[in-house]
């Protein structure tokens, strides 16, 4: 779906991706993990055009689409939700609901509206309050249900369950399986909650110091060694 | 009679300051040029009016359209300093010299008119034009129907249409808006017509109430600047509530201080919105709209 | 007429650059927008017509109403100096010394209410409250006589008619450079430097434990102080004021083009800001009627003149936002030393 080929990338003169190689499969989850400061955000950043890339190629569906502003990168049906701030507090559910699919026309918003709200019941008992006024769970549930209005193919999620209990966390990860699986989204997710998002992944990418460490599927990235003396703190990596 | 003219001019104080706010909201650039931007509405009122024989009340589409065109060139003008990312300074400056254009152009166009209607035009009034109902001055009802008018068409726009909620969106977040896809260029583009529109509009009936020079669009820009603080820069209800704060109070309390100590005071109406805007700042930075009142009744429930 | 011109340009020059240099330090330097430029100076005018007036009017027991008292009073003072120049140079001196001390502590205050405040805010604050204090200044006539006008004296009452002008840009160009001298010194000491760095981020320069509001009056207060010199030497060398002479294009955003055409927080820069435009000034003012009549211009030049100078200062800040000579980094003694050590292997 995605291909990243040897992409340095930063803000203004700070560089933080060193030539970075990788690939987001059609349909699947692919978690990118790594300790703080180690590029995995800037990467997602760097995706969807909010950072500087210096050079390297960003393919999408043939395409070089390095160069492509964000609002017409939202048109190619990519969607990306930011840590925070990823929803309009100052508007209803319902209307951030509705401007999610501002590039669609007015049935298609309808459409899209009822297959969120199925995948989010949560939302439909609160759907005129601001979205400022919701807990951090329904909050992040509305942002991600945006992204499913907005007909997406490319869901990019950063750090999706921050700030949430374990609990709530366990439900966003089953609702992201969900909506790989209904809608055959790809998604592509950055978890601090490294050990549990790989387990629902496919695929996953290690960085470190802002470049690609290891790579392979979800299961040989959960078993290799390197990852289990990081998650369990051994070493500094 | 004094609360007439003072719901007149706080009519006229909310259209400008509105725009004002709207401005700020969505580009960051406080408009030294919007008490200029009236003035020019003013002058093409006079001149529909002596050229054409139009009555300023029906000329007020005209100016909405000049207003419009006023607005879109003030933001085609600064927007190379916003694509620079230019500081609030410099912007500032740039709206003053922009303001300093206008008030050129307006004292020139004035002469010029003179000139074309064998008179002098460089001060003049239309409240001997105004008709009277129930007796109140028609401005009176005019300037309210304008307010209700604009009050019901922003709701509408913002509320009921798709490019309102938009607008709405960029304003609080234009960055997250940029990835819902929408075309945060064009909310700024709007707003500043609409600001210039209002402005222009309020211009066409200031005569109706006060003498206008050149030069009144810098004695009003203080209000504009007082309302749109005090009721906080960063909400649009905040122009409403900060026009008549200020519109009430400059004409009442000048009202009210002139009966006691004279009519010399009449000429402080500028000193107490500027005493009430650095009140507002020194309270509530953000002005009214920016206070959070959940925690001020909180804090007062608890002491 | 060539003569007087240049003798024209010069003294505009002096005033001007005396108004530049402190709103230099304020804006260029400090960073402080400060809109309301155009008070420091009409404080000058008020140290002159309002106070130094009033003393006179007391000392030589003139009676009646204050606008035509100073008309007396003044004329008294000015047969005094034409027999004793010592008398209009301690005239000019007490002036002088009135309006530092009123725009030293007028700045002071009109800084407070904003002293907290982002720079948006802040220059509205400025911008509103000089506004306000002109429009007092206009319509009340008890404080500089308004629109209608009051005399000043004229400290060079000794001087024959003819050589007056002449004396005059003297005294002002003197002044002026004092002026330069004792900014060159004070920017160039550790005060000057935190300063530009309050411009440049405030956090860091609180982080080394610096008040900023402090910082911040202190910098307003010596530049109102600077710029109420102008506005005094304005009313003494015109021998009148008039309020209407103070308004904010005049005293605010033409000191403001000059700063930025010349290069803001670079003080011989500004000098070159100065001069440009104060020689396209004093040509139009002179000019002016020539022009109207050879292009056929249907109104006053003054419109088009503040037309050409907004469309000037957008053109600055489009093409030339540094000015014409940028500001030069901060070389401390101790820099230098390093630097040519580096330099000498």
């Amino acid at each position: 779906m995605i291909k990243v080929k040897n992409l340095n990338a930063g803000y203004g003169k700070l560089q933080i991706l060193f030539d970075v190689n990788a690939k987001i499969e059609k349909g699947k989850i692919t978690t990118v993990v790594g300790p703080n400061g180690s590029g995995k955000s800037t990467f997602l950043k760097t995706l969807f055009g909010l950072t500087k890339i210096y050079s390297g190629e960003i393919i999408f569906k043939d395409k070089n689409i390095a160069k492509v502003p964000p609002h017409q990168k939202a048109r190619m049906k990519i969607a990306y939700l930011p840590q925070t701030n990823n929803v309009f507090a100052n508007l209803t559910v319902e209307e951030n609901l509705k401007i999610a699919g501002y590039v669609l026309d007015k049935d298609k918003v309808k459409e899209r509206i009822e297959i969120a709200l199925n995948v989010f019941p949560e939302l439909k008992d609160v759907l005129k309050r601001k979205a400022g006024t919701l807990s951090g769970g329904q909050r992040q549930f509305l942002a991600m249900g945006m992204a499913l209005v907005r007909d997406a193919e490319v869901l990019m999620l950063d750090e999706p369950t921050a700030q949430l209990s374990p609990k709530l966390a366990e439900v966003i990860f089953e609702k992201i399986i969900e909506m790989r699986d209904e809608f055959g989204l790809t998604i592509l997710l950055v978890e601090q909650n490294a050990k549990r998002a790989l387990e629902i992944s496919d695929n996953g990418y290690m960085f470190v110091s802002g470049r690609v460490a290891f790579e392979g599927t979800a299961e040989e990235l959960l078993n290799h060694e390197k990852f289990k003396e990081y998650s369990l703190g051994i070493t500094a990596i | 009679m004094i609360l007439e003219g003072a719901i007149i001019y706080s009519n006229l104080l909310v259209l400008l300051a509105l725009g004002l706010t709207l401005t700020y909201i969505t580009t960051n650039v406080p408009n030294f040029a919007q008490g200029s931007y009236a003035i020019v509405g003013s002058y093409v009122a006079l001149t529909l009016l002596k050229l054409f024989d139009i009555n300023p009340y029906l000329s007020l589409p005209v100016l909405f359209v000049v207003g419009a065109v006023v607005g879109l060139i003030t933001y085609l003008a600064l927007k190379p300093l916003l694509k620079r990312g230019a500081s609030v300074e410099i912007l500032m400056i740039a709206t003053l010299a922009i303001d300093l254009i206008l008030l050129g152009a307006i004292g020139a166009y004035s002469e010029i008119l003179s000139q074309i209607v064998g008179s002098t035009q460089a001060k003049f009034v239309f409240a001997n034009l105004d008709f009277t109902l129930f007796g109140f001055k028609g401005i009176l009802f005019v300037s309210t129907f304008v307010i209700i008018l604009l009050l019901i068409g922003l709701y509408l726009l913002l509320y009921k249409t798709k490019f309102g909620i938009a607008l709405r969106a960029s304003m609080e977040n234009p960055s997250l808006a940029q990835t819902m896809g929408i075309d945060v260029e064009k909310t700024r583009l709007f707003s500043w017509i609409l600001s210039g529109a209002l402005a222009c509009v309020a211009g066409g009936l200031l005569p109706f109430m006060q003498e206008i020079v050149p030069s009144t669009g810098d004695l009003i820009i203080i209000s504009i600047f007082a309302a749109s603080i005090v009721g906080g820069l960063r909400h649009i209800s905040g122009a409403l509530i900060g026009g008549y704060i200020i519109g009430l109070s400059e004409s009442l309390i000048t009202y009210y201080l002139s009966q006691a100590f004279g009519t010399g005071f009449l000429v402080y109406g500028k000193v107490i919105s500027l005493i009430i805007m650095i009140l507002t700042l020194l309270i509530a930075p953000y002005g009214i709209t920016g206070v959070d009142w959940r925690k001020v009744k909180k804090m007062l429930f608890t002491s | 007429m060539i003569i007087e011109i240049i003798s024209l340009i010069l003294l505009w020059f002096g005033i001007y650059y005396i108004v530049s240099l402190s709103l230099n330090m304020e804006f260029g330097y400090a960073g402080i927008p400060n809109f309301g430029k155009a008070l420091s100076v009409l404080v000058g005018a008020i140290a002159v017509g309002g106070i130094l007036d009033r003393l006179l009017i007391l000392y030589f027991g003139v009676g009646g109403d204050f606008i035509t008292g100073t008309t007396y009073a003044t004329s008294m003072l000015n047969d005094l100096i034409a027999s004793n120049p010592i008398v209009g140079i301690g005239i000019l001196i007490l002036a002088i010394i009135l309006a530092s001390i009123l725009g030293f502590i007028v700045g002071a205050i009109f800084i407070l209410p904003s002293a907290k405040l982002k720079e948006d805010y802040l220059g509205v604050t400025l911008l509103a409250i000089s506004e306000a204090v002109f429009l007092i200044c206009m319509y009340n006539l008890n404080i500089i006589g308004g629109y209608y006008g009051i005399s000043t004296p004229d400290i060079l009452a000794f001087v024959p008619g003819e050589y007056r002008g002449w004396a005059f840009t003297g005294i002002v160009l003197f002044i002026a450079f004092l002026v330069y001298l004792f900014f060159e010194r004070l920017l160039n000491t550790p005060f000057g430097r935190v300063l530009r760095a309050m411009r440049e981020n405030e956090d860091t320069v609180k982080a080394f434990g610096r008040d900023i509001m402090m910082l911040r009056i202190k910098t307003m207060a010596i530049g109102s102080a600077i710029g109420a010199i102008a506005g005094a030497l304005y009313s003494l060398y015109t021998v009148n004021i008039i309020a209407n002479a103070f308004t904010r294009v005049e005293w605010t955003f033409f000191p403001f083009l000059m700063v930025l055409l010349g290069g803001k927080g670079n003080n011989k820069g500004v000098a070159l800001g100065v001069l440009c435009y104060v020689v396209v000034k004093v040509l139009l003012d002179v000019y002016k009627y020539n022009l109207k009549y050879t292009l056929n211009i249907p109104f006053e030049p003054v419109w088009l003149s503040y037309m050409l100078f907004g469309v000037l200062m957008l053109l600055i800040l489009y093409y030339k936002p540094s000015g014409l000579i940028p500001e030069k980094p901060i070389i401390t003694p101790p820099m230098k030393k390093k630097i040519m050590e580096i330099s000498n292997k």
